[in-house]
């Protein structure tokens, strides 16, 4: 009987963006456990709800994540709205559409180029990365941010695109596109690239429905997981022509074609929200404080789905704000799939569910 | 606002069944502190639609688990008990991270009652290491 051996995987690690700890028990090259531990740069941004008022904590709440920054703003404030029953003009929720898939766009590129890099395919992560910089130029153009954008707030967004902006953003997507063109084959049809993810970290659909999981490692295994199917926000995804996109086979090439598709397909969002974007208002003024009462507000990040609760006690301090991230909701299924796999796999199989733990350490 | 079933916690397993039996899935389990109790709240989803539940558990009590319907709550069971310091009951085996989910130099930190620091609890030693082989700050 061999002896089991326990080696850490992180925080620190060559491959790992972020600190997620993991112990992985071994028998040989094979994996025969792994128990992750949590907190290792815990900040506790949800008890900050406490001490700003609900107007400032939108700020707090871009902060939980670098990444995903525009939706977390988005959700806690769609949480407040829906508390304060703030009907958000539908302008608004274009524009906050169109920086979200933008968003998505960003965090599935960064993704992209941190698993070429995890795949020692050094220029496909430099071209990812080049990409990218096309996607922070026009956040940059469009609400003077390039990470945090601060253009959401309670009632709706502070920044309005003109015309000429419009022009612009459509002239950017049109070379994000074609660029975008030149690297997909490089993932896809590669047989190194392949030979890496094909068949490796498999997950059924009833294993993903099982572990709850959500986003793009749910449909990487056919499981119809995103919450952009709601009705909520006046159905904006539907009336945009919204489709998931489903992979049957589970494994991490799967889940790298899920988030190769979806960049084109938020462009075509986008696009589309440019093309119909509403006249009027971008704003409503909040009146008074949040009332006493709690709820619940969904959105579809690019990591899969997030929740935020709020409660309100009618003062313009919020009670409690609690946030579940879609890396929350995927560690489980990462802990099954890391069973039995080789070492060698363990960071392909990490990177494939993109955990943020900036997120997870809210 | 949102519809919230209150049910007891003696309940909570057998509801917990009969919404996996449904075909929903576990979303979240979260907690506050409410009057001196803990106040639980469960979150399942199905088609887009959320259903919750929740009850509330004195200080002092321990909540049944839910990992035998849904395993993966052990998530969010151990990261409750590490943050509010409530302990939950029959966490299927090799779940329980018995408080060392969450790395932390302060034990129950989000407990108003258990706000003390680790070193300074009778019958925990500050030199025990945790999950990652490192002692406890």
């Amino acid at each position: 009987m061999p002896k089991n051996t326990v080696i850490p995987f992180g925080p620190q690690h060559p491959v790992l963006p972020e600190p997620i700890h993991l112990d992985l028990e071994l028998q040989d090259e094979k994996v025969v456990r792994a128990i992750p531990s949590i907190g290792y740069v815990h900040r506790g941004l949800e008890k900050l709800v406490e001490k700003r008022d609900f107007q400032q904590y939108v700020f707090v709440a871009e902060r939980v994540c670098g990444i995903c920054s525009f939706g977390h703003g988005w959700g806690y404030s769609k949480a407040v709205e829906k508390l304060m029953n703030i009907e958000v003009p539908k302008r608004a929720l274009y524009l906050r559409t169109i920086w979200h898939e933008l968003s998505r766009i960003h965090s599935h590129l960064l993704w992209l180029g941190l698993a070429a890099d995890a795949m020692g395919f050094e220029s496909l992560f430099m071209q990812s990365w080049h990409l990218r910089e096309i996607v922070l130029d026009l956040f940059e153009q469009t609400t003077g941010g390039r990470v945090i954008f601060s253009v959401c707030k309670v009632g709706g967004v502070r920044r309005d695109l003109d015309a000429e902006q419009v022009k612009l953003f459509k002239k950017n997507l049109k070379m994000l596109r074609q660029e975008l063109d030149s690297i997909v084959p490089a993932f896809l049809n590669d047989s190194t690239v392949a030979s890496r993810l094909k068949d490796v970290g498999v997950l059924s659909e009833a294993e993903a429905h099982a572990f709850g999981c959500v986003g793009p490692v749910a449909r990487a295994s056919g499981l119809l997981e995103d919450y952009r199917l709601s009705q909520e926000d006046a159905g904006v995804y539907l009336e945009l022509g919204f489709k998931p996109v489903l992979e049957k086979s589970g494994d991490c090439y799967a889940r790298v074609a899920v988030r190769l598709k979806e960049l084109f397909q938020s462009l075509d969002i986008i696009e589309r929200a440019l093309d119909n974007l509403p006249e009027g208002e971008i704003f409503v003024r909040p009146m008074g404080f949040p009332s006493a009462g709690e709820c619940f507000a969904r959105m579809e990040q690019p990591r899969g789905e997030a929740i935020y609760y709020v409660k309100g006690n009618g003062t313009k301090n919020l009670e409690r704000f609690k946030l579940r991230t879609p890396t929350n909701a995927n560690i489980p299924a990462l802990l099954h799939m890391l069973q039995g796999c080789d070492l060698a796999d363990v960071p392909n199989l990490v990177l494939t569910i993109d955990p943020c733990i900036s997120c997870t350490e809210r | 606002m949102d519809t919230i079933i209150e049910v007891k916690p003696q309940e909570m397993l057998g509801k917990v069944a009969e919404l996996r039996e449904q075909g929903y899935r576990l979303v979240q389990i979260m907690c506050s502190m409410a009057n001196e109790q803990f106040e639980l709240t469960y979150n399942f989803d199905k088609k887009c639609t959320l259903t919750n539940l929740r009850c509330f558990v004195s200080q002092g009590e321990a909540m049944r688990s839910i990992t035998e319907q849904f395993w993966y709550a052990f998530i969010w069971e151990n990261e409750i008990h590490d943050l509010f310091g409530l302990k939950f009951q029959n966490i299927l085996e090799g779940l329980d991270f018995q408080g060392r989910f969450f790395r932390m130099t302060e034990q129950f930190p989000w407990n108003p009652n258990n706000g003390v620091d680790l070193g300074k609890v009778k019958g925990i030693d500050a030199s025990v290491t945790n999950a990652g082989g490192e002692k406890n700050a």
